[in-house]
């Protein structure tokens, strides 16, 4: 495996490929500001910032690894060298495992090597002069699973003699899936002079509260027909409140005021809200509301999406590597290439399509297929650090630790066994 | 020679296919042979004959379609036959970006060789190579003579009991083909056993305990070398007239 890292590394630094990387990064970091336009206000600027930097170092990273794993294994076989290398006692899981683990020394030395620019050159117009944005947790309403929830939905539709008996002559999965959509987007209506209340855990409310920390409501309150319209009420959230007075259709951060004496919070916690207005309006509890807590620096959200990118990275590598093994450096990169459009396209392809029941039959064998990629590539197409590190949103450990043990450990080992697998068994000699 | 048989291969068929898995080219027809401890054995055939596909048989880059083969009384794939062996490819396909030092020491770790060992046995062979000076030269910029000479540096840095040598005089001038027949010709005095393949004749008469030839798939003669040239009216062409009279001889009944 040594043998085969040091091989693999000496072949990138001395192909150019590191000072290739590391100048592209350079440069982008560079020149990269002075060439996106940002809405005019600070945190428009930061976030086109973090999205046009740290976001097109990452893609180039992503790309330029994949393209070059597909050509490792493929290029070696192509030149005989990789029959050279088994024949010895070496496994051929060792020597794809060594080239994988070189791959991922560049990506940790270019991610590195972006940090540090990032760091040392901050975006130009932060938020609060002089200081990058702290990081914020983002807490949903503490609700069951949608599909839970469109279970039981399911269930009493199904107990309701009046259920048409198209529905329940359909696929319980297809209904499942329709209705997991629904309540994904279903509305919470709140009329004038009502109280809606919605459950939150949130792990260190009490903490917050005890040191009095700043939190903030981030709400998007919406009406029947999308219209305009003025919206008042009261937020309480345990000791913390706030006053609802803006209009609908945007999304808004509401600070709550600190209590004025640490509190400690009633489980479950509940944020209310009163409507205190004269206009019905709803919001999509899924959706349309969080409550945002501070958690740490700058440096130390962007050390955790970097090594969320890395994550992906490796797993990125590993699949190229695998694609190299089996087949000829050419088809291995356009494979890789499609295989990522699809993996990113998939997630759209199943939003055109909400409703499957008014779906032609192409467009649902369709949306199986891209349902079934999403699932087996939820660990690609999910995180998006860059954009949580964009708008400020604290890229959290224990997801961060599930990507890293698939990214890293689980897939690569699987997709490296393959690829050694098929080394193997792949004839590396011609008709003589 | 003892006798015991390092590479033992018995009734060895291979057919290639294509992707729908039909006969594309049928490469060896069913071979028996024996190469023993202490052999310079010589695989000889024309263009086409099942050399190359022997060579890949017994180093397991290839897997029979029929047969066996067994090194040191084991699989070819099996780790401690794989230990035991040396392999030089007909072309010195060495990776151009490393220097002569880094491509011996990279061969060394793939066969499992400690970092003060790696040390000591590329030092040494690349002195013997005559390749102490260009140590740190990238291989890329070698001549054809020098890269297989790096190319057998690697071959032999494991202390390999068998060594498989595919064309090794293969496209080098005169002096360079001279060294490589004066290397296996020590080899051989050290005791190691050698697989070689070759088309030429006069450089396998040189060296060779004994040969077979192969064609069209099958073997069509062999011996000691020391026989072939005791019964050749002409004993500077003795192994070229054998040949001819072998390979002649299935064209002629394939015809």
């Amino acid at each position: 495996m040594i043998a085969s890292f040091l091989l693999t590394l000496r072949a990138l630094v001395r192909g150019r490929v590191v000072v290739l990387l590391l100048g592209a990064a350079g440069l982008i970091h560079f020149l990269m500001p002075d060439v996106v336009r940002s809405d005019g206000t600070a945190a428009g600027a930061f976030e086109m910032h973090i999205r046009s930097v740290p976001g097109s170092v990452a893609t180039m990273l992503l790309l330029t690894l994949l393209t070059v794993a597909c050509g490792l294994f493929a290029r070696e076989r192509e030149d005989k060298r990789l029959a050279l290398a088994l024949v010895r006692p070496a496994s051929a899981f060792g020597i794809a495992a060594g080239k994988w683990l070189a791959l991922l020394a560049v990506a940790a030395a270019t991610l590195t090597f972006s940090a540090v620019l990032t760091l040392a050159f901050p975006p130009t117009h932060p938020p609060q002069t002089g200081n990058l944005p702290p990081c914020r947790h983002h807490y949903a309403p503490s609700l069951p699973p949608p599909v839970v929830t469109a279970a039981q939905m399911l269930e009493s539709y199904l107990r309701d003699p009046q259920t048409p008996e198209a529905v329940r002559r359909a696929s319980r999965g297809a209904v499942l899936t329709l209705l997991t959509t629904k309540e994904m987007d279903r509305y919470d209506v709140i009329r004038p002079g009502e109280t809606n209340v919605w459950p939150f855990a949130i792990p260190a409310l009490e903490e917050q509260m005890a040191r009095c920390a700043p939190l903030v409501l981030r709400v998007r309150f919406s009406t029947q027909f999308e219209m305009r319209t003025p919206v008042a009420g009261v937020l309480r959230l345990g000791a913390y409140s706030a006053v609802v007075s803006n209009n609908t259709q945007a999304v808004i951060d509401i600070p709550f005021v600190s209590p004025t004496k640490a509190g400690v919070p009633v489980a479950p916690v509940e944020l209310s809200f009163v409507n205190t207005g004269s206009s019905t309006v709803m919001l999509r509890p899924r959706r349309d509301i969080e409550v945002l807590t501070p958690a740490d620096s700058f440096a130390a959200n962007l050390l955790r999406a970097y090594l969320e990118v890395w994550a992906l990275a490796a797993l990125l590598a590993a699949y190229g590597l695998f694609l190299s093994a089996a087949l000829s450096r050419p088809v291995a990169v356009f494979t890789a290439l499609v295989t990522l459009a699809v993996v990113l396209v998939a997630p759209s392809a199943i939003a055109q399509f909400p409703d499957e029941f008014h779906a032609s039959l192409g467009d649902r064998i369709g949306l199986a297929i891209s349902r079934g990629i999403q699932a087996v590539t939820s660990s690609v197409s999910g995180p998006s650090p860059i954009s949580d590190m964009a708008t400020s949103r604290a890229v959290e450990v224990v997801p961060l630790l599930r990507t890293i043990l698939g990214n890293v450990v689980v897939l690569p080992a699987f997709l490296l066994a393959l690829t050694a697998f098929i080394s193997r068994r792949k004839p590396l000699a011609d008709v003589d | 020679m003892t006798g015991e048989a390092v590479v033992e291969i018995r009734n060895l068929a291979k057919t290639f296919r294509d992707f729908w898995f039909r006969p594309l080219a049928a490469a060896l027809r069913g071979i028996d042979l024996s190469v023993a401890r202490g052999d310079v054995f010589g695989l000889l055939g024309p263009n086409g004959s099942g050399k190359s596909t022997t060579i890949k048989l017994i180093l397991g880059l290839l897997r029979p379609s029929s047969g066996t083969v067994r090194l040191f009384g084991l699989p070819p794939r099996d780790r401690r036959a794989r230990v035991r062996l040396g392999y030089l490819p007909e072309l010195s396909c060495l990776h151009p970006f490393l220097t002569a030092r880094e491509t011996v020491r990279y061969y060394a770790g793939l066969s499992g060789l400690d970092r003060r060992t790696t040390r000591e046995r590329t030092d040494e062979l690349l002195a013997r190579m005559g390749l102490s000076a260009q140590a740190n030269r990238a291989v890329g910029g070698f001549s054809k003579g020098m890269a297989r000479k790096v190319a057998f540096a690697a071959a032999l840095v494991a202390h390999p009991e068998l060594l498989v040598l595919d064309e090794p005089t293969s496209g080098l001038d005169p002096l360079a083909t001279r060294d490589v027949k004066e290397l296996i010709r020590k080899l051989a005095a050290d005791g190691m056993t050698i697989l070689v393949t070759s088309h030429q004749l006069f450089d396998m008469q040189d060296v060779c305990s004994r040969v077979a030839i192969l064609s069209q798939g099958r073997v069509v003669g062999g011996g000691t070398v020391a026989d072939i040239v005791a019964k050749s009216t002409d004993p500077r062409h003795a192994l070229e007239d054998y040949f001819a009279a072998a390979v002649g001889a299935t064209s002629e009944e394939k015809a």
